[in-house]
């Protein structure tokens, strides 16, 4: 079941996203083109602006509509009248939001894969990749001197943070919206409501918790301090408020569907 | 084998009203069934138990013995009485969809059907008429072979032509061992299709009964007694 929904979630977002991508590499390419020969002199200087400023602004298009496709993708299909038919389908609540969870996930790598590689179509000349194996190997050496055998645990400790604040970012406007549906005529403004409501509780605990911790901790200047307390304190509070927004959204959409 | 809709002190209150209070029911197999009351009397809060998009405060809904749930809607057909079909498609993406998630789905039926209305399957939901959507989602419904069909007023907002060529292909196409449960209160245009009646009045079933029961006790037809019981 899980395949088949991921399939046609992948369908619906394709169609307003492919075309993105597709205008970003198209502006990439062009871009790399009209650098590449300095020929636009006189009244044909404005080019080479006009297609940059093309590119700049497919790029922010690429990241801004992306997270908005997605957001109006999960409104619209589970809130609105389509929601009538997705929630008599023959799953579970919970396979509807994992398909959006996960395509929304794909999406938002995809579109940092897809920058990554429009900037080096855009500006990579030959001989740069040995100078960003040199800047990965300096990185690592940095590291390495600052944390000492700590070095793959704080990498590790990094990309999972990553991928968590990838996932925080997705569910807090889920459990929004699955709050925010409750309210009847106004669920967009509800969820808005949710969704502030949230960061702000947010806030209050993150301050206390700093405070808390600042105030506790005698490794505080210690670096090392990051990988063996702060990092796998967050990963475990990331997962924790993750886990929350997951449950709170499942049982909701599962006990108080609130359709119009 | 089971009924194929069976309620036990079925209760829904939403904060303070009562919207279902203390339903009994039980639907047998192979009936065609209207659910007959006025706006707000209960219709859509039972079907939308039925259909597992509300959950019961108290007392149970059994469809086939089982809770609403995923196997249940395996076995559920149901139209609501929304445009619930993302208007981005092309109506043959909803058959392709309905074909993905519904396993009784007959996709060749579906276009067959859509043939005869000469219905170009390449268009847009969008571009389409609020009655021609209708019908595309009744297609859609119709297609299954459900064991129970579950109708929010599919006739509501359609001409009288448009009505009868609903009819049709509701009774045309379910098969003999399924139940049709058909709410309404256009009760004149579909009395002659119904095998049962159940009327429905502020959260409570008031008379379910056999549509020829009520001509040859009551002497009238579902129409007029409906209209008495419900006078205002």
């Amino acid at each position: 079941m899980l395949t088949k929904l991921l399939k046609h979630e992948l369908k619906a977002t394709s169609r307003y996203l492919v075309p993105l991508f597709l205008i970003l590499f198209l502006f990439s390419i062009l871009n790399r083109i009209v650098l590449s020969f300095d020929i636009f002199h006189g009244m044909f200087s404005f080019i080479p602006g006009f297609t940059m400023l093309g590119y700049v602004l497919s790029l922010v298009a690429l990241v801004v509509v992306t997270y908005v496709i997605l957001i109006i993708r999960f409104y619209k299909n589970l809130t609105s009248e389509e929601g009538y038919l997705m929630f008599t389908l023959p799953a579970k609540a919970s396979q509807l939001i994992n398909s959006k969870l996960l395509t929304s996930i794909l999406w938002t790598v995809l579109s940092f894969f897809a920058i990554l590689l429009s900037l080096f179509t855009l500006f990579l000349i030959e001989g740069d990749f040995n100078m960003i194996s040199d800047a990965f190997q300096r990185g690592w050496q940095v590291i390495t001197m600052e944390f000492g055998d700590k070095n793959v645990l704080f990498i590790i400790e990094v990309i999972i943070l990553v991928i968590l604040s990838i996932i925080d970012s997705i569910l807090i406007i889920y459990v929004s919206i699955a709050i925010g549906q409750l309210f009847n005529g106004r669920k967009l403004l509800a969820s808005f409501g949710a969704y502030i409501g949230i960061k702000i509780a947010l806030q209050v605990m993150y301050t206390i918790i700093i405070a808390i911790i600042t105030m506790s901790s005698p490794h505080f200047d210690d670096v090392t301090f990051l990988p063996t307390f702060l990092f796998p304190f967050v990963i475990i509070m990331q997962s924790v408020l993750n886990g929350i927004y997951y449950w709170v959204t499942n049982y909701l959409f599962a006990n108080k569907l609130n359709l119009e | 084998m089971n009924a194929i809709l069976e309620c036990n002190s079925l209760t829904k209150k939403f904060s303070n009203v009562v919207a279902l209070s203390n339903v009994d029911l039980t639907l047998e197999r192979g009936r065609i069934v209207g659910l007959l009351g006025p706006n707000g009397s209960g219709k859509t809060t039972l079907i939308k138990i039925l259909n597992g998009l509300l959950v019961p405060n108290s007392g149970t809904l059994l469809i086939d013995g089982k809770k609403p749930g995923p196997d249940t809607k395996k076995i559920v057909s149901y139209l609501p009485d929304k445009s619930y079909l993302p208007d981005w498609m092309r109506v043959s993406d909803t058959i392709e969809f309905y074909k993905d998630f519904y396993e009784d789905f007959d996709a060749y039926k579906a276009m067959d059907m859509l043939k005869r209305l000469q219905l170009d399957p390449n268009r847009k939901l969008k571009a389409l008429s609020k009655g021609t959507k209708e019908k595309v989602q009744l297609i859609l419904v119709m297609s299954r072979q459900a064991d129970l069909y579950c109708l929010d007023e599919p006739i509501g907002g359609v001409d009288p032509a448009a009505r009868d060529y609903i009819l049709n292909t509701i009774i045309t196409n379910y098969n003999e061992n399924a139940t049709v449960l058909l709410s309404t209160h256009l009760i004149a245009d579909i009395e002659k299709v119904l095998d049962d009646v159940i009327f429905i009045k502020d959260g409570q079933i008031v008379l379910q009964s056999s549509v020829d029961d009520i001509r040859m006790k009551e002497g009238k037809s579902v129409d007029s007694l409906f209209r008495e019981v419900f006078k205002c």
